[in-house]
């Protein structure tokens, strides 16, 4: 597959390390199609092989392989001056793990379970980090976003977004076309402290406004919502 | 009651009631001998009489003394047998009845009958008998004195092993790894109480330590198929040919797994704080964490209306895990923003040794001291989880601070009140 990559080098290339089968053939399946070419590998060993041997713009590696540790990979990695973004998934919710973890190297820390849309997010942001230095806008139709300086425009226009209303906007275009559920948009965008026992009544509001000031600024109305499930970013 | 002071307690009921019985039937006693001593000399009296009567021919020999009087009294007929009996007679030189004993016995002297009466005076043999019972009782006193003392310095030697297991065992915890090392002792009772205690303890540490990393390792493992729930619940909603009722049980599937999730999250949590996982300690500024959350939860008090007043002392830190205060504060404001009412009001403190989160909201309708239990759910938010204030009491107990609740004038106080400010 690695030619492939050679020959449509446009697209991100990630290596997914994760010894759960159905948890790696499930993120493969949500990355597909997203612009990101994925490939899996489930042990310590073969990452080994895969990294010396190609180039990936990212690699999502899960802590405990059956072979070894993630983070051992990771030190490998920076020693060999191997460069990609790197996301870790773990079960250990642990301060230390993730304290390490970033230490080391990692870009991102997520704990199992994530959310995919979440993942997405933060493949799509470590993109354009390493392949434009940041300095990219980020084009979806008449929405154009310059991410480095947390700004939106529609048809060279800006739009007047507060900062939620920006990220929230972020998140809609790096995973558009997807039904994005309430949940993973709460915890994306305030973190750890909300959950589902609080109402989510407040997305909407963001929601609302957004939308709202999208309208306003002349661009189509993308945001669907999905039978109070979520909400999806339809460009189709 | 003390073990040493119920046997000194027994001991001495028990020997006090023998005592008393004791004396009463040595007081009997030493008087039937006397008694008997004395009826001995009267009858060697009654002879040497009845020779001095037949002697002298005469009848009305009578002699009185201070121990002895005899009367002697011509009878028309004498009775045979002799009869004895204790008897009262005025002393009138001393002016009070004295203690006699009295013999009749009827003689013939020369043909003549006479009734004869023997007095001997008691007073002399029982001052005697007052004199021995004194002694005794002095004696037999100090006797019990001197072995209640002996037998309590004894018994505390013999017991301090006993009493140093008893508060070992009272000061045990499982939690705090530490061994349970108990003194020998050459008594065998207890050499065997304290070997079977060590054995016993070992035993429930080393379940308890299983269980615990069982716990642990499963919430772990669980962690994982949790994550391909969750993945594939989210890549089925991608597939978009569903209708209404397909999404709903999608969503609410969904939604029950990430509840899932953080139930088990917060009790890995609970359970490294149980471990004290969280070594780490610093200073840290409630009043920061206390500003960072409330911006963080901004959007759900804004929808929620709720007016939020701060009263913030000066330059108070606490020495603590960051992350554990984090926690702290987090676990209770939420608690006070879930629990609140719409346009109710949000009331956060922190002074020297306290913190304070107070909230509006009705009556809890349940016990207070079930608030801190795990998954005690008021009504009004059946989503919640019920282990925020789990986790402030685990983190409090961890610290030895002190969480306390109180329902006054409509608000819920919660106030934490730590000793080692910093």
């Amino acid at each position: 597959m690695g030619f492939i990559w050679v020959l449509i080098s446009d697209d991100v290339k990630i290596l997914i390390i994760e010894d759960e089968r159905s948890l790696s053939d499930a993120i493969v399946e949500y990355l597909d199609g997203e612009g990101h070419l994925c490939e899996v590998v489930y042990t310590f060993q073969d990452s080994v092989e895969k990294i010396e041997l190609y180039q990936y713009d990212c690699m999502v590696v899960d802590i405990n392989l059956p072979d070894g540790s993630g983070l051992d990979l990771i030190r490998l990695m920076k020693k060999k001056s191997i460069q990609g973004g790197i996301i870790i998934v773990s079960a250990r919710n642990s301060l230390d793990n993730r304290i390490e973890g970033l230490e080391i190297g990692a870009d991102h820390y997520l704990t199992k379970p994530f959310h995919l849309a979440e993942l997405n997010a933060h493949l799509k942001s470590i993109h354009r980090r390493i392949n434009f230095q940041g300095s990219n806008e980020l084009i979806l139709n008449e929405i154009k976003l310059i991410p480095e300086e947390h700004r939106a425009f529609v048809q060279d226009q800006e739009l007047v977004l507060t900062k939620k209303e920006y990220e929230l906007l972020l998140f809609f275009i790096s995973n558009k076309n997807k039904i994005i559920t309430k949940a993973g948009l709460a915890e994306h965008l305030w973190g750890d402290h909300m959950d589902s026992a609080d109402s989510y009544d407040f997305i909407y509001t963001h929601i609302k406004n957004l939308r709202r000031e999208l309208l306003k600024k002349g661009c189509n109305d993308y945001i669907r919502t999905i039978y109070g499930l979520g909400y999806k970013f339809d460009v189709t | 009651m003390r073990l040493l002071t119920k046997t000194t307690l027994n001991l001495l009921s028990i020997s006090l009631f023998i005592y008393l019985f004791g004396v009463i039937a040595f007081y009997y006693s030493l008087r039937i001998q006397v008694d008997s001593n004395i009826n001995r000399e009267m009858i060697k009296r009654k002879t040497s009489l009845t020779r001095q009567m037949e002697e002298a021919h005469s009848s009305a020999n009578q002699t009185t003394s201070r121990s002895e009087m005899v009367l002697i009294k011509p009878v028309p007929k004498a009775q045979t047998s002799d009869r004895f009996k204790d008897t009262l007679i005025y002393d009138r030189e001393e002016q009070r009845y004295q203690l006699f004993r009295q013999m009749d016995f009827a003689e013939t002297v020369n043909s003549q009958a006479y009734e004869i009466q023997i007095f001997k005076s008691l007073e002399e043999t029982d001052v005697l008998i007052v004199r021995i019972i004194t002694t005794m009782t002095v004696l037999v006193i100090l006797l019990i004195v001197t072995l209640l003392v002996v037998n309590r310095y004894s018994s505390r030697l013999v017991w301090s092993v006993f009493y140093d297991t008893i508060g070992k065992i009272n000061r045990y915890d499982l939690n705090t790894h530490q061994d349970f090392m108990l003194l020998d002792s050459d008594v065998r009772e207890f050499a065997d109480l304290n070997r079977v205690l060590k054995i016993m303890t070992e035993r429930i540490k080393d379940d308890y330590l299983n269980l615990k990393e069982y716990t642990e390792n499963a919430s772990h493992e669980i962690q994982t198929p949790l994550a391909i729930i969750n993945s594939k619940l989210e890549l089925l909603l991608q597939s978009g040919d569903m209708n209404e009722k397909q999404y709903k049980a999608l969503a609410d599937a969904y939604e029950a797994s990430i509840r899932l999730s953080k139930y088990n999250s917060t009790l890995i949590l609970l359970a490294r704080i149980e471990n004290k996982q969280f070594p780490e300690s610093v200073k840290v500024s409630p009043e920061a964490i206390f500003n960072d959350l409330l911006e963080n939860l901004d959007d759900l008090i804004l929808d929620k209306k709720i007016e939020v007043v701060k009263h913030y002392m000066p330059d108070v830190t606490i020495q603590m895990n960051p992350f554990l205060a984090e926690m702290l504060i987090v676990n209770l404001v939420k608690n006070a923003v879930r629990h609140n009412v719409k346009g109710g009001k949000l009331i956060v403190g922190v002074e020297k040794n306290c913190l304070q989160v107070s909230n509006t909201g009705p009556e809890l309708p349940a016990d207070e001291n079930l608030l801190f239990r795990r998954f005690f759910k008021s009504s009004s938010s059946p989503e919640s989880l019920g282990l925020g204030l789990s986790i402030v009491q685990k983190i409090c107990s961890l610290y030895g601070f002190e969480v306390s609740y109180k329902f006054e004038e409509g608000l819920h106080r919660l106030r934490v009140d730590f000793k080692n400010e910093g």
